[in-house]
């Protein structure tokens, strides 16, 4: 290294300890020394010029009182937005809930169940109608039985559930009345069972209509028989199929 | 200056502790950079702001002030992108013969302040980083996207400069050499 080139890292690195600008400043003869000491005395005043430069006071806290207000704002708005999403998704489950309260109040089974308390005493009827008048109830209906009606009819009337315009019908079987609701001309996709306010039953899509049979504390075979003969009172006996001889 | 409260998070810690620690010295880095005190506070405080939101990436803690003032010089780059300040570039060429002519001392404080104000910004900004911000000529070099060996020539000129502002002065007022 040269003096030319100490000179100048001196000059742009006064604080350098590189090991080669130490060597020449310690064996230079043509002044290197001196140049070094009053670089280091120049870089002290140029420090301490740079770094006395005065901190307006209470700079850190006001850096700190700006970040935590920032912070907070920034909670405060993702607090707001999680209440907003929350009140977004009750809103949108209180609105499912609505419409299902809806659909579930206007389904047969609902209509069904809400029409029995005003002929609750028809379930206490024991005299057993004749086929005549059970006829006379389906035509009242415009509707025809293809077949014979089950044994232990002691209710017929015409009557209607929720909008639709049925045959109300109670079938005495093993002492247990049976309630059967017919309604001509109302479609139903599928059967399904229900249990509503006490009332176990069953919803039965007909090729004409739908029927809707039920009873309160009923044996399941008594519903099956009840639904059976009066599936097979409206729609006509089942044709035997192969293997069921 | 009151303890940093033990129940906040750690990284809250490490926040306070980096803004009480290096606080001051960013705000006279940012005050030679822009020669301005509001400026400069409205930087330091922009500053950590963002140190907070990115504060994951800093890896140790000796590499605070480095960082801190990478940050700082990018938030000072937008603040001239919003608004462009007239500066006053003074002539680049140091003459030869002067080049290591070094005043014994360089006068007081205010004189040496006054010389670094005059100073072009391509040259005040390498200096401050090197004296007040610690850092080597290759950590100047990669915060500045430069050569080492441009920013060594910076750092050089600077002096040179400063020197030759003092110096002139100094030989005005009856010579300190």
């Amino acid at each position: 290294m040269n003096c030319l080139d100490f000179r100048r890292r001196i000059t742009a690195e006064p604080r350098s300890r590189d090991a080669d600008l130490l060597a020449h400043r310690d064996s230079c003869k043509e002044g290197c020394a001196p140049f070094w000491q009053r670089a280091q005395r120049f870089e002290d005043d140029v420090e301490s010029a740079l770094a006395g430069i005065p901190v307006p006071d209470g700079l850190a806290d006001r850096i700190l009182l700006a970040h935590a207000t920032d912070e907070r704002r920034g909670q405060v708005r993702r607090r707001r937005s999680w209440m907003a999403m929350a009140a977004s998704v009750l809103i949108a489950f209180g609105g499912v809930g609505l419409v299902w309260r809806h659909m579930d109040g206007t389904s047969l089974p609902a209509l069904a169940v809400a029409h029995m308390p005003w002929e609750m005493d028809s379930l206490n009827m024991t005299r057993p109608m004749t086929d005549a008048q059970v006829e006379a109830g389906f035509v009242g209906r415009s509707a025809h039985l293809k077949g014979p009606a089950p044994a232990g009819v002691t209710y017929v009337h015409d009557c209607t559930v929720g909008p639709y315009p049925a045959v109300h019908l109670v079938t005495r079987m093993n002492d247990e009345p049976v309630v059967a609701l017919y309604m001509p001309g109302k479609m139903s996709d599928a059967d399904s069972d229900f249990h509503r306010d006490g009332w176990d039953g069953r919803q039965i899509a007909l090729s004409g209509g739908t029927l809707v049979v039920m009873a309160q504390g009923a044996s399941r075979n008594t519903m099956d028989a009840v639904a059976r003969g009066w599936r097979e009172a409206i729609e006509g006996p089942v044709a035997p199929s192969v293997g069921q001889i | 200056m009151p303890p940093v409260h033990k129940d906040v998070n750690p990284k809250q810690r490490q926040y306070e502790a980096m803004v009480r620690a290096l606080s001051a010295d960013l705000y006279r880095f940012a005050f030679w950079l822009s020669r301005s005190e509001t400026v400069a506070q409205d930087l330091v405080q922009e500053t950590f702001l963002r140190a907070w939101k990115n504060l994951d990436a800093l890896r140790d803690a000796e590499s605070a002030k480095p960082w801190l003032i990478t940050i700082l010089r990018r938030e000072h780059a937008r603040l001239y992108e919003r608004k462009r300040f007239d500066t006053v570039e003074l002539d680049d060429s140091v003459p030869e013969d002067a080049a290591f002519a070094s005043p014994e001392r360089s006068g007081d404080a205010a004189q040496v302040r006054d010389a670094m104000l005059k100073l072009p910004e391509k040259y005040r900004e390498p200096l401050a980083m090197q004296v007040l911000g610690g850092m080597s000529c290759d950590e100047i070099a990669e915060a500045t996207q430069q050569q080492p060996g441009a920013v060594m020539t910076q750092l050089f000129r600077a002096r040179q400069r400063l020197k030759a502002m003092l110096g002139g002065r100094a030989a005005a007022e009856g010579g300190r050499t």
